[in-house]
């Protein structure tokens, strides 16, 4: 079992002191017993990952973990301890130097940094210490100034967890936003976990272009809205939070993990008499609804399946290749909801696809425009924060 | 009186303070303000001036409508700088153009990098503000809009007419409760973490750079407002950007800091 090898250092990591050694074997020994449940739930994970999409787990009830940042404050530990871990935890990131950026255009030192520093402000109950263990706001290294107090330090985690996880980040390459079990999108902190997607910062533009059509229209912000694939439940909150009193919103997926993830965000929201959370692949769950839809969006799997051993570790080792594989040119799932929008829509709905670049908005354009004459209306390309043509939009005729 | 603006000229409505030697006149010069240590900014203050010139603006924004509520009685010459103070956050974000990190690849799902900074240059003053340390792109962006109200109003300066002036209102609402009058007109005291007190601090500003940052001149225009010198110093004091910004030009004037 990889986690086990707890003092096992990568090659490219300089080796760690004997007493930062010890320091880890006695933390490690003090909470043997949780790390082992975490352990167990980490392989269960990782046996979830693995599983082929096209043969959907089946949908046994899945329990959501909760993220760091929502978990009683039931450990503790000291301030000299915390910084020792902070030193380790700098001592592994500043041995990681470029090597990912060159690797796979991963993360550099200074993002691994930042992230280190977000571990930290979900774990501690007094965020006010962090900037004492060594760490610049914005990610660049500080003296270790400051108290020295044998105060003791209140957590989320125990301290020999927060070593597992620093090691998984860097060793494995676990990304961080499993790592604390949340991600920060648009203003919102949605839970996630192994076997659900983590939510990209393109898509938060989604919601803004939605918010734009439903300003100045009363039928489509007291609309029915669909977001199909909804992984964590991202786009469904967002666009709940934005709807009228009488906006309601059906948020589908096909994996039983992105379900009942989905579901936790939506209740920690307090939107579940707005969101209905159905299991079904794409338009199947939506047939009582066939052409009483408002809006439609969808961020299906677009990745052409051949790119997906190359991409990021973070992403090729640890994400759902179910939310991901979008078939050898990465359109079939986009060309497929393209067949049915038209149909799925009331006249006058909008849709919303998100796509994997220009290529894909101008295929799936020139699909509707040339395969599915007179269907749609002011179909637009819309770029995404980095000016890549990301998104599709438009009207049902 | 005499207006101590004699160096303005009269078809100026507002000049944005720039940092380094130029050829402008005392009061318009402060030196670098670094306000956020921790963050490299991609320019500096003084490339920025290598690239505009110690330029002074006497373009207006598209709107001037106000924002806060306060209506004040100035000359409508000054309220053309302090009107970005006052737009909605979509129309400043307007004046802006944005960036974020150029992603090194095809980004959406291929890539998962926390790299959401957003860096914002408001076009009409060339000012840069930026914010890298939030978790979320939509935070940064937030972020970075606030701090580009706080650069905004530490660097855009309006003409003050010395001979009528009388304190604008939104200067009230950031003085003490104590002060007689703002205490009759004014709910309660607009306090540093306040959204509206930038809009204080600017003309609070406004009138420092009119007195070349004498506090006991700045105190006798305050018409039937009765401010001590203590009062206006510990104001300021309680603000670090109002701080340094005051310090700077103090210092700039050859007066002695604030402490
Ligand atoms: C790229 S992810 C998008 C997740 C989320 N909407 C977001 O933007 O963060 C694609 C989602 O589609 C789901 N999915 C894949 N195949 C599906 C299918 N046949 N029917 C429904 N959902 C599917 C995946 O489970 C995954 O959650």
């Amino acid at each position: 079992m990889k986690t086990t090898c707890f003092i096992r250092v990568p090659s490219f990591c300089t080796p760690i002191s004997p007493i930062i050694r010890k320091h880890l074997q006695k933390s490690f020994n003090k909470t043997g017993h949780y790390n082992q449940n975490h352990i167990s739930t980490l392989n269960s994970a990782q046996t979830s990952i693995s599983t082929s999409p096209s043969s959907p787990a089946p949908s046994t009830s899945h329990k959501p973990q909760t993220p760091v940042f929502l978990r009683p404050l039931i450990y503790s530990s000291t301030f000299p301890d915390l910084q020792s871990f902070t030193s380790w935890a700098k001592t592994l990131v500043s041995s990681v130097g470029s090597t990912f950026v060159q690797l796979d255009n991963g993360s550099d030192s200074t993002l691994l940094l930042r992230e280190l520093r977000w571990l930290l402000e979900d774990s501690i109950d007094d965020p006010s210490l962090i900037p004492h263990l060594g760490i610049c706001q914005n990610g660049g290294i500080t003296s270790n100034t400051g108290s020295s107090s044998t105060e003791v330090v209140r957590l989320r985690v125990s301290l020999g967890q927060m070593y597992q996880l620093w090691k998984q980040r860097i060793q494995e390459r676990r990304p961080f936003q499993y790592i604390v079990g949340c991600e920060h999108w648009r203003d919102l902190v949605l839970s996630v976990e192994e076997g659900v997607l983590i939510p990209r910062p393109e898509t938060e533009k989604i919601v803004d272009l939605v918010g734009n059509v439903v300003g100045g229209n009363e039928m489509l912000r007291e609309g029915l809205w669909a977001d199909l694939g909804t992984g964590s439940g991202a786009l469904a909150i967002g666009i709940a939070r934005i709807l009228g009193k009488n906006g309601r919103v059906i948020a589908t997926d096909l994996s039983p993990t992105a379900i009942s993830v989905a579901k936790f965000n939506v209740e920690r929201y307090g939107l579940q008499d707005i969101i209905e959370i159905k299991q079904g692949s794409w338009f199947s769950p939506l047939v009582h609804v066939e052409g009483e839809l408002d809006g439609l969006v969808c961020n299906p799997p677009y990745i052409p399946s051949e790119d997906i051993g190359s991409l990021q570790a973070e992403v090729a080792k640890h994400e759902p290749r179910l939310a991901l594989d979008g078939g050898v040119e990465g359109m079939d799932n986009l060309l497929h909801l393209c067949e049915r929008t038209a149909a799925m829509l009331k006249p006058g709905g909008f849709f919303a696809f998100e796509t994997n670049g220009e290529k894909q908005c101008r295929l799936l354009a020139n699909h509707m425009e040339n395969e599915m004459t007179g269907s749609f209306r002011d179909v637009n390309i819309v770029s995404d924060f980095a000016d890549i043509p990301r998104f599709l939009t438009g009207f049902c005729d | 009186m005499v207006s101590r603006c004699t160096h303005l000229n009269v078809a100026l409505k507002f000049a944005v303070v720039l940092s380094s030697a130029s050829s402008a006149s005392p009061p318009f010069k402060i030196s670098t303000l670094n306000l956020f240590p921790c963050i490299p900014t991609a320019r500096t203050w003084s490339e920025i001036h290598a690239t505009q010139g110690n330029k002074v603006f006497s373009t207006s924004p598209h709107q001037t409508t106000s924002a806060t509520g306060c209506d004040d009685n100035d000359s409508n010459d000054n309220i053309i700088g302090r009107g970005f103070l006052r737009l909605p956050d979509e129309q400043l974000m307007g004046q802006c153009e944005m960036e974020t990190f150029k992603a090194s690849g095809p980004g959406g799902q291929h890539r998962n990098k926390r790299e959401s900074a957003v860096r914002l240059k408001h076009l009409p003053t060339g000012i840069i503000a930026q914010a890298v340390e939030d978790r979320s792109q939509h935070k940064n962006r937030a972020s970075a809009l606030s701090r580009l109200r706080v650069l905004l109003a530490l660097k855009v300066r309006n003409a003050v007419d010395l001979d009528a002036y009388s304190p604008p209102h939104e200067l009230l609402l950031i003085l003490p409760a104590k002060s007689t009058v703002r205490a009759l007109e004014c709910g309660p005291q607009i306090k540093p973490n306040n959204p509206k007190f930038v809009l204080g601090m600017q003309a609070l500003l406004d009138l420092l750079y009119a007195v070349k940052g004498s506090i006991s001149e700045a105190a006798q225009f305050w018409g039937t407002v009765k401010l001590s010198t203590g009062a206006l110093s510990r104001l300021i004091l309680s603000d670090d950007q109002l701080r340094m910004a005051v310090n700077e030009l103090r210092t700039s004037m050859g007066l002695k800091s604030l402490k």
